[in-house]
């Protein structure tokens, strides 16, 4: 057996080499700030990625409403099960399903403190469906043709345990621009 | 007791034993087991509900319906996601594309093209196709014959687009052709179809006799996907397919092979309609009569955001003079219709909201007949 850690330092000391011969280093740090600048980009891609980050708690001024209704300001776009309703919340998984990696995103007005939010609409994957607070709203939804805004759309299909849907929240993203 | 009261008594005991014996009465026959068998044609009144079962997803079925009698004729198990059943004309067999587990819900993933004998309703072959068949609430143009019945297309979504081949002859797998970008598959032609691309645009893909890819060729933009997309619930009427605007246009795509052109657009409603707020909406809200040339349109009063909302109305298009013919009142909300291809059709409506199927006289609009229950989330109505 190959030794691991020597083979992958002799990799990269022959790449760096070969890199050096054919490429000028403007040119490389060009490269490398764009690789950066394409890194922090890509979270302002429309494509949600299943990350979570510190969540709004719910009913309070700047977040009003119940999450287990339909009617809630996040749910301006979603179809399907609210996880809520099923063992999890208006932003987490219930226990034993997986968070879909890829989705779709709406753009919905708080009214609690009036901003417009990218709000990502992951499906929660790997059981039957939950069956509980079927909600189907389409402010802004748009057809099959424009994917990562379309919710007709079962979006399990890009998490490990495949296209078993079982219920979806609405997570804050960020503050539409 | 005399013997006039003695014979009385007897003949009234044997009037008893006659009426009430073994022998008096009539005797019903032994039933051997026995399975129906549907006739080798169906009439052009069947229907079949295609039920996604939202509730329990692992589980589809399709429904079938006498239109006339309203009697459920039989039902096919269809598994995970069910869109929808396909039937050729050809007649003899029924096509559908299921997904199953290994466990259930898990496990590993197969994807066939299960092949029905279409009077046993009974499995006779099966064509494993790669594990990517998009996924959605059901739609027609997510899985199509081309029009000489060879190849079945079948739109994947993983969430890379593509569409898969499927030769009908040898009932086989022939291959995916990629639609980066487009979606949904309409055919044009026997060996052509086109999707539709995020940017308005159409890919216009022709395929070999072989079923591969012969061509690629992509159109300028349509519509303006972001002030007025077309839904996807496309009809087609002789070489032009028809597809509804959120706002009511109607869009004429004039297809004939690898050549799409979009014709003249026409508005659904009046000025005074869209004050009014009309709309098209439904999960499946369009159907076309090919003999008379009627489109069917579900239509509802509301916002933008109700696009999916049901519908209280059918309203009615003669296509050729552009304007509407008649209105159909609902007997229940309704998201899904269809009209039988007869010169005497039924016009049937279901939604995924309720189990059940309201069955009209397509061209008086007189309603006939519900069938309820029926299935759980009746999504898509295919008629033979």
């Amino acid at each position: 057996m190959p030794d691991i850690p020597s083979s992958i330092d002799a990799l990269v000391e022959r790449l760096a080499r070969n890199m050096a011969q054919r490429v000028s280093r403007r040119s490389f740090i060009g490269g490398v700030g764009a690789l950066l600048f394409g890194t922090a980009g890509m979270p302002l891609l429309p494509v949600a990625r299943g990350e979570s980050t510190t969540p709004a708690g719910p009913n309070t001024a700047t977040n009003p409403g119940d999450p287990q209704t339909c009617e809630y300001w996040r749910h301006c776009a979603i179809d399907g099960f609210l996880c809520g309703c099923c063992g999890g919340s208006g932003h987490s998984c219930p226990p034993g399903t997986e968070h879909s990696a890829v989705t779709w995103v709406g753009t919905c007005h708080n009214p609690g403190d009036g901003r417009d939010y990218i709000v990502s609409y992951n499906d929660c994957c790997g059981k039957s469906g939950c069956g509980r607070c079927l909600c189907s709203r389409h402010e802004d939804d748009k057809p099959l043709y424009v994917p990562f805004r379309s919710n007709d759309y079962n979006w399990c299909p890009g998490s490990k345990v495949g296209i078993a849907y079982h219920c979806t929240v609405a997570r804050i993203v960020g503050v539409a621009k | 007791m005399n013997r006039t009261q003695r014979a009385w008594r007897r003949a009234a005991l044997a009037l008893l034993a006659c009426i009430c014996g073994e022998r008096g009465w009539a005797q019903l026959p032994a039933e051997p087991p026995a399975v129906e068998q549907l006739p080798s044609r169906p009439t052009p009144h069947w229907v079949w509900v295609n039920d996604t079962s939202f509730f329990a997803y692992p589980d589809g079925r399709a429904f079938l319906v006498d239109g006339d009698s309203g009697k459920m004729l039989g039902m096919l198990s269809t598994g995970f996601s069910f869109n929808g059943v396909l039937v050729p004309k050809a007649g003899g067999v029924i096509y559908s594309p299921e997904i199953y587990f290994s466990r259930g819900t898990r496990g590993t993933r197969t994807d066939v093209v299960t092949i029905y004998d279409a009077t046993r309703l009974e499995p006779v072959g099966g064509i494993e196709i790669p594990p990517k068949r998009a996924s959605i609430l059901p739609m027609a143009a997510a899985q199509v014959l081309t029009d000489d019945e060879r190849f079945l297309l079948i739109y994947n979504f993983t969430p890379a687009q593509s569409v898969t081949v499927v030769d009908t002859r040898s009932r086989k797998f022939v291959g995916e052709i990629e639609t980066a970008g487009c979606a949904l598959v309409y055919p044009t032609g026997p060996r052509s179809f086109f999707s539709i691309c995020g940017d308005g645009a159409l890919l216009v893909t022709t395929l070999t006799d072989a079923g591969t890819l012969a061509s690629h060729v992509r159109t300028a933009a349509f519509i303006d996907v972001l002030k007025d997309p077309v839904t996807e619930k496309g009809v087609r009427w002789r070489d032009t397919w028809l597809f509804a605007s959120f706002e009511g246009v109607l869009h004429p795509l004039r297809a004939t092979g690898a050549s799409v052109k979009a014709e003249p657009t026409w508005p659904l409603f009046t000025s005074q309609e869209l004050a009014q707020h009309w709309r098209t909406g439904g999960l499946n809200h369009l159907a076309m009569h090919g003999g008379s040339g009627r489109l069917f349109a579900i239509v509802h009063q509301g916002g933008p955001e109700t696009r999916e909302e049901l519908g209280e109305e059918v309203w009615v298009y003669d296509v050729a003079s552009r304007k509407r013919a008649q209105t159909i009142a609902m007997r229940n909300k309704v998201g899904s219709i269809q009209v039988s291809q007869d010169s005497h059709p039924l016009l049937f409506a279901c939604a995924m909201e309720n189990n059940r199927l309201d069955i009209y006289d397509a061209t008086s609009g007189k309603y006939l007949r519900t069938v309820e229950p029926l299935g759980q989330t009746p999504a898509l109505l295919v008629t033979p």
